[in-house]
């Protein structure tokens, strides 16, 4: 494995528009060697522009992003024999079979296992002689990991992999990840829907929204200081000090709120002013989080 | 046998160090025997390998666990050689937990001492030293 870069992919300043729409402004961020980086966003948030920039496949309007410190438009194609990457839409020659897939790609990459890629695709059970293009949705996404990972790449890029994926593919996936994981400690960057999926796996989270990084931090630092708080009928004035609520409500019977800077202390201190009996803390999920944070502006956009 | 709830406000790599902890000390692993592997035990669990790995160096600077080069890692034979201040610390460190749980379950100070007692019980039973 060559490059000691701490960081693999870094992305600095990054701003993307499409005519007068903006879809990215400002975004920087770094993906640590070894990561496992979940990058979130609701759809239209720029998650796949971001990735198109980080892979040197679109210029970006202004700012830029690394790869293994170099500039991913301009040294793409150096770059790119250390990455591997399934697409969001699973995208290769429909009348080529996996087998020719295979045997057309390795010579491309000195790093090429391919021994492991014809393991992997009977792990996976992709019928060698079915052209792509008459694969299910499962099989091509199988066949896309497969031609990903046979390069032996220190960065992994996943967009979106389980889009369409049913229960057993999902799983497969996220089994073959963590291998990947272990075995070569290959750092990963997900786009992703499936939060529960991913949670375990993750150990950073970035999450986009209008445009703009709103988190970006360990998975650990994210749950720690995300909680829900309940809190029965208590006299007025009331406030959520020190809390910072992120969202609030009323009840019945009381009120509630997703709070994004708890700690012990906090606790202790809202505690003593609201009486201990009458509060519940509850952690929360990554998807709760997420859709505290990215729901606030609600309705299906 | 080791459960994990990735939701759960207790970070994974610190669930699957005090469920081993537990496994160990209730004598479902055995001193001197091997532990699964890092790899094994992420994908047995779905989580990030690295994960797993920081839960196991930590039970190994905790003398729980013992890396052998090349061979891979065994629950100790013995119990972890601390020092008496480093268990004294270990010690109240969980009981401030388990206090805090309490008081926050409105749990009073016998019941909450009778649920350790049952537990210590417990987990002896499990190691057949009754």
């Amino acid at each position: 494995m060559s490059g000691g870069e701490a960081d693999v992919v870094s992305v600095e300043g990054l701003a993307v528009r499409y005519g007068p729409r903006t879809v990215l402004e400002g975004v920087s961020f770094q993906v640590p060697r070894g990561s496992v980086f979940a990058l979130l966003g609701r759809n239209g948030t720029g998650k796949s522009s971001l990735v198109r920039c980080a892979l040197g496949l679109q210029k970006p309007a202004r700012g830029g992003v690394r790869l293994f410190g170099e500039d991913a438009w301009v040294s793409r194609k150096r770059a790119m024999g250390r990455v591997g990457v399934v697409p969001e839409q699973p995208d290769a020659p429909p009348e080529m079979t996996a087998g020719e897939l295979l045997a057309f790609c390795a010579p491309f990459y000195p790093t090429w296992n391919g021994t492991a890629a014809r393991d992997r695709l009977e792990r996976y059970a992709v019928p060698r002689g079915v052209p792509f293009g008459r694969l299910s949705k499962g099989q091509k996404g199988a066949v896309m990991l497969a031609l990903a990972l046979a390069a032996s790449p220190e960065l992994l890029v996943l967009d979106d992999p389980t889009l369409g994926l049913d229960a057993v593919a999902r799983r497969a996936l996220y089994d073959e990840l963590i291998g990947e994981l272990a075995d070569r400690g290959t750092t990963a960057l997900v786009t992703t829907h499936d939060l529960d999926g991913i949670e375990p796996i993750a150990d950073r989270v970035a999450v986009l929204h209008a445009a703009q990084l709103v988190v970006n931090e360990t998975l650990d630092g994210l749950k720690g200081r995300f909680r829900r708080i309940r809190c029965g009928p208590s006299p007025a004035p009331f406030s959520w000090e020190p809390f910072e609520s992120i969202t609030a409500v009323e009840k019945d019977w009381g009120r509630e709120a997703v709070v994004g800077n708890f700690t012990e202390e906090r606790r202790a201190a809202f505690m003593a002013r609201a009486g201990s009996d009458n509060v519940e803390v509850v952690a929360l999920s990554l998807e709760e989080i997420f859709l505290s944070l990215a729901g606030t502006a609600g309705g299906l956009s | 046998m080791l459960r994990i709830d990735p939701r759960d406000a207790v970070p994974i790599w610190k669930q699957i160090e005090e469920g081993l902890r537990r496994l160990v000390g209730a004598g479902s692993l055995r001193p001197g025997r091997p532990v699964p592997s890092v790899r094994d035990l992420a994908r047995e669990l779905r989580v990030n390998p690295m994960t797993v790995s920081k839960a196991y160096q930590r039970l190994a600077d905790g003398g729980v666990f013992v890396v052998r080069r090349g061979e891979g890692t065994f629950v100790a034979e013995g119990p972890p050689q601390l020092t008496r201040a480093e268990r004294a610390k270990t010690m109240r460190e969980a009981a401030s937990r388990y206090v805090s749980l309490a008081a926050t379950l409105g749990v009073s100070k016998d019941e909450a001492a009778r649920e350790v007692a049952a537990a210590w019980d417990g987990t002896r039973r499990g190691r057949g030293e009754e």
